[in-house]
């Protein structure tokens, strides 16, 4: 078990590692001059090519990759994720400004994406077959085919422009996050839905389940107490794994509901060719990524009795 | 001979998967008395399960099942009953112990807490009294320090001592009526032994009624009172266990003798396999269902479908679903 976390841990490091090298040399490679556009920021049409010379030796963008990536993880390490192109802030700056806002919107909708898939993966397999069962397998497949962005477009048609009930742009306030949380969450509820209602009919029909119904306890009892601890591990892999695509999920809707969160930020920055903000929030993704696998699979080994206490030989 | 516990009539099980359906269970029925043990034997498939533990409601799931006959526990309509009562009658007037330990035993629950529930539930005790019971209970069962076991998970108990913790949880409601499906198949040789020496001391003990399904014939003959002898549904062969075993009347019940190495001394020279496979359940012919595997058969058994016939009187009659056999050994009957 403690091996396993080290190794676990290790190896999420490693990763992070290997994802930020691999991320740095594709901004690095893209077209595109930041001498050039930092000096265009600065002296506007001015900038001459003695200009750009000296902003790039400065910042040592001449040196060889390898020994810029060093130099960049080096300042990360210390939270210097250097200076934003296009806003002319330090990104750790805009980090503590935009951070909590998206950290909010993830949070609610994983929260929401908990809770409804697992009521409507229990009352399915509760209905087994039944018309309730059918309805939430339908809900769960439109759920999961509907893009984000149209989701977002039809709450606000709905709820801000024919009812009024909530603000079309920007958050003040509970009520304005259902839309976002909502808009998020609808995509891994739906397949984590599916993930609890097959995963319970499946372990339903296992030899442990037939002896719940001997041990005298009714279907709704097998049901809760003795498959659905079984169904942990499948569970909240795929959680996981849903709620690290959600940050991509966090692109779209916070741009569509105006949120200044770190998701909208990076849409601003490929616009402009902020390779320096590009490349900093693009690590916090991959730190993000790795840290919420590694945190579930860790959780999941601890869910699981047979991984928590292996057997002695 | 006292009244049965548990008792089923003219059980007709019918199941249907999308793809098949089987007459799992047609017109069988068995009873069984306080203090009795009944074996069921038959081959993998013959419904020994679905007949003992179907009018339980124990049923796979995803199969959609028509269930009809008659089911008496304690005089009780099983098959009238509303699930509510029916699962308390499962959890508490029967115990069931299966075939597999290793996958019956939930793995993420801990086994003494299963048991003090039981305990609890069904036989009125206190958290403290019934946490003590359970313990007693793995204790009875065989299981050395009972009060760490109590704390474990199945994983970190070996096969034996699970199928022990499978007993004990099958004793912890005290029930009237102990099914034991196939407690032994699968575990090791020098295990099944011992397996079977403990349901042996419980029913002497508690004086419970014992149905113990299996294929084991010795097991049968050291622990059975009566045996029901089932083929494809049906009972081909039912009396006391002296009786079946050895004066069997039925080709299938001496065909099933026969495949067993060293039971009778006759046989000791050699087994023999029966030929051929069980018939299938999904298309059902009017006669004999042995019939196109019986070395006794004539033209009549594919047209009439023999029904149980008394061949010896006493108290456990011995009843045999074979009238060409009866007839050309010029057995007497009685009824
Ligand atoms: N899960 C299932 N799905 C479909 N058919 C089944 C299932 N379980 C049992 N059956 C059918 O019921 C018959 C009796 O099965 P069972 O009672 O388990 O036999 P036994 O216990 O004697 O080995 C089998 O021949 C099989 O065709
Ligand atoms: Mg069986």
């Amino acid at each position: 078990m403690q091996r396993m976390f080290m190794r676990r841990t290790g190896l999420a490091l490693l990763l992070m590692l290997a994802a930020t090298a691999l991320t740095f040399w594709l901004v690095t490679a893209a077209p595109g001059n930041v001498a050039a556009l930092i000096a265009e920021r600065a002296a506007g049409a001015g900038a001459d090519g003695a200009m750009i010379q000296k902003i790039a030796d400065d910042l040592g963008l001449n040196d060889p990759l390898p020994v810029r990536y060093v130099r960049w993880l080096g300042d990360a390490l210390t939270g210097d994720f250097g200076v934003s192109i296009r806003t002319g802030k330090p990104m750790a700056e805009e980090f503590s400004a935009r951070i909590p806002m998206t950290l909010t919107l993830l949070a609610g909708g994983g929260v929401l994406a908990l809770t409804l898939s697992l009521v409507m993966g229990i009352a399915g397999a509760a209905s087994n077959g039944g018309v309730v069962d059918r309805a939430l397998h339908g809900m769960a497949l439109v759920g999961a085919s509907t893009p984000n962005f149209f989701v977002a477009a039809l709450l606000v048609i709905v709820f801000s422009v024919w009812l009024g009930w909530v603000p079309t742009f920007g958050v003040s306030g509970f009520t304005s996050w259902l839309m976002p949380w909502f808009t998020i969450a609808l995509f891994p509820a739906s397949v984590l839905a599916r993930v609890v209602r097959v995963n319970l009919q499946d372990t339903m029909s296992r030899p442990f389940a037939t002896t719940g119904f001997a041990k005298g306890l009714t279907r709704r009892a097998v049901l809760l107490r003795e498959a659905l601890p079984n169904i942990a591990i499948p569970y909240m892999t795929t959680f996981g794994a849903q709620f690290t695509l959600m940050i991509i999920g966090a692109i779209v809707v916070e741009r569509v509901f105006g949120l200044a969160g770190v998701g909208s930020f990076f849409i601003e920055a490929i616009r402009f060719r902020d390779f320096i903000g590009m490349q900093a929030i693009l690590t916090l993704f991959v730190v993000f990524f790795v840290s919420v696998n590694l945190f579930v699979d860790l959780l999941a080994m601890l869910a699981d009795p047979r991984l928590r206490r292996p057997r002695k030989a | 001979m006292t009244a049965p516990i548990y008792e089923v009539e003219g059980l007709v099980i019918d199941l249907y998967t999308p793809t098949v359906s089987v007459r799992a269970v047609d017109g069988a029925g068995f009873h069984v008395a306080p203090g009795e043990t009944l074996a069921i034997v038959g081959e993998s498939g013959s419904g020994k399960t679905v007949m003992t533990l179907g009018p339980l409601g124990l049923l796979p799931e995803g199969v959609a099942v028509d269930l009809r006959g008659t089911a008496r526990a304690d005089g009780k309509d099983i098959l009238a009953m509303s699930p509510s009562d029916l699962s308390r009658l499962r959890g508490g007037f029967f115990g069931v112990i299966f075939q597999d330990p290793m996958s019956a035993l939930n793995p993420m629950l801990k086994i003494g807490p299963q048991l003090a529930e039981q305990a609890r539930r069904y036989a009125g005790l206190s958290a403290e009294a019934a946490r003590k019971e359970a313990v007693s209970l793995l204790a009875r069962s065989g299981i050395p320090d009972p009060e760490d076991r109590y704390g474990r998970y199945p994983h970190e108990l070996s096969g034996g001592m699970l199928q022990r913790a499978m007993i004990a949880l099958a004793l912890a409601a005290r029930p009237r009526v102990l099914i034991a499906d196939e407690p032994t198949t699968a575990l090791d040789a020098t295990v099944q032994a011992q397996i079977l020496a403990l349901i042996r001391q419980i029913q002497k003990e508690d004086g419970i009624a014992v149905i113990l399904i299996t294929h084991d014939i010795g097991a049968v003959s050291v622990l059975a009172d009566r045996v029901a002898v089932l083929y494809a549904g049906q009972v081909a062969e039912e009396g006391s266990a002296v009786d079946v075993l050895t004066a069997p009347v039925h080709p299938y019940t001496r065909g099933l003798l026969a495949s067993v190495p060293d039971f009778r001394s006759d046989n000791a020279s050699g087994t023999k396999e029966i030929p051929g496979i069980p018939p299938n359940q999904a298309r059902l012919e009017p006669g004999c269902r042995f019939v196109d595997r019986c070395d006794r058969a004539i033209p009549a058994c594919r047209s009439r479908r023999p029904r149980l016939q008394a061949v010896a009187k006493g108290t456990v009659p011995h009843r045999v679903a074979c009238p060409v056999v009866i007839a050309a050994e010029g057995i007497v009957t009685h009824d």
